[in-house]
């Protein structure tokens, strides 16, 4: 463990390690969670929320969960200001292309373009990595709906079901046994649902902690809905009821 | 010909009871000749907003993609549908940006507020000065014969 060589972040370890990068994630470690799951006929993404002090103004519609574009949205996990300049990009990004080509950008091409960026803070400049990592979920005609997450180094990749920031490893295990091909989005809410309550054990889950929003396709139209306060209690309570009833078995 | 009447058009845009009107030709022509006669000239900004460009059929192409970039980040960074005097704003600053170059286009703008629901029409130059309509609004090489039109007929509060 070299200390000399994690100040600057442009520089290698010699173990071949780039550390801010590594710190960078760290960062994101600690940071609300968030789940995305690709399910046949939409995607799920579920956050969980860390600011949620009663005497915040809710000015906001959503605090993780930002749309990009016509077909894309995303949800970030890390520093939240990294997280603003990032999604500016992206929407950014979406337009030129769409002022270009007359055409919606392909999913793939948006995520890639912004992971070129990030790359160029692990290689010049001198400048931090962004701590952000974030999933994307979008639609195009294609490839149809896809699931994609990126990190601060700069890589990405397109994923079925994932999840990123606190306690991910053990989301990540609980959807690697439960998530199954083909599934619904009837189905793949409650199991968003199911896998949030298992991750924020300590904290209970409550609704106002939540942010879920599903994408879909209907009328050759991609739409994003978030899943107003009232059903996301009605969901939870509903798993409370199925886990409470698996313990007494 | 002058370029503005290179490619040819005719708009009219009224306001009417709780609503609004937006008419165009359909021809689209290179000086005499006419190439087409079903070229759409009307393009959709949002769930009750248009606009129509007339002049440079090349220009009010640029022209109208530019402002749904510009209109697109809007509606994403504020999370709500623009309403028409901002759109005023914001065709206006986009063109007035061309100032000694501009595009050879002007755009005449119909809609209903999206709060209010009050009905809205305007027109400009091909720099950018705006000129918010309580009647109608004419532009094209037609200009002036629809104007003559609408002032005869126009009435306050015509319904659908």
């Amino acid at each position: 463990m070299s200390r000399r060589y994690d100040s600057r972040t442009t520089m290698f370890s010699p173990e071949g390690r780039l550390y801010q990068v590594e710190y960078a994630m760290e960062a994101i470690g600690n940071a609300g969670t968030c789940l995305g799951i690709l399910a046949s006929d939409g995607i799920v993404l579920a956050c969980e929320k860390r600011i949620t002090n009663k005497l915040l103004d809710e000015i906001f519609e959503t605090e993780k969960l930002y749309r990009l574009s016509a077909d894309m949205v995303c949800s970030v996990a890390g520093i939240t200001s990294d997280a603003n300049i990032l999604v500016n990009e992206l929407r950014h990004i979406a337009q030129r292309y769409q002022l270009q080509y007359q055409e919606p950008m392909p999913c793939e091409q948006l995520v890639s373009q912004l992971c070129d960026i990030k790359q160029t803070y692990t290689q010049f400049g001198g400048k931090r990595p962004f701590g952000v990592s974030l999933l994307y979920a979008g639609w195009d005609p294609h490839y149809g709906l896809q699931l994609y997450q990126s990190d601060p180094s700069g890589n990405f990749s397109g994923w079925k079901a994932t999840c990123i920031g606190a306690n991910n490893a053990q989301a990540m295990s609980t959807l690697e046994s439960e998530f199954k091909e083909g599934i619904t989005l009837e189905d793949a809410v409650p199991l968003a649902i199911k896998i949030m309550h298992k991750i924020m054990d300590q904290n209970k889950l409550t609704a106002e902690k939540l942010e879920l929003a599903t994408v879909t396709r209907s009328d050759d139209k991609t739409k994003m809905t978030i899943i107003p306060r009232e059903k996301l209690e009605k969901l939870i309570s509903e798993r409370e009821k199925l886990a409470a009833a698996e313990k007494q078995k | 010909m002058s370029i503005d009447e290179y490619n040819g058009c005719a708009i009219v845009a009224m306001v009417g009871k709780d609503c609004v009107a937006l008419a165009t030709d359909t021809r689209f022509g290179v000086q005499r000749s006419t190439i087409t006669t079903d070229f759409q000239r009307v393009f959709q900004m949002g769930p009750r907003l248009f606009v129509a460009m007339s002049g440079l059929v090349t220009d009010a192409y640029t022209v109208s993609a530019r402002l749904k970039y510009r209109l697109n980040l809007y509606e994403l960074r504020e999370n709500r549908p623009v309403s028409p005097s901002v759109f005023v704003s914001m065709v206006s600053n986009l063109l007035y940006e061309r100032r000694f170059g501009p595009y050879f286009s002007t755009p005449v703008i119909a809609g209903l507020d999206p709060t209010s629901g009050k009905p809205f029409i305007a027109g400009f130059d091909c720099i950018g000065d705006p000129s918010i309509g309580s009647d109608f609004i004419t532009d094209g090489t037609a200009g002036e014969q629809l104007m003559g039109m609408c002032e005869t007929f126009w009435r306050p509060d015509l319904n659908k």
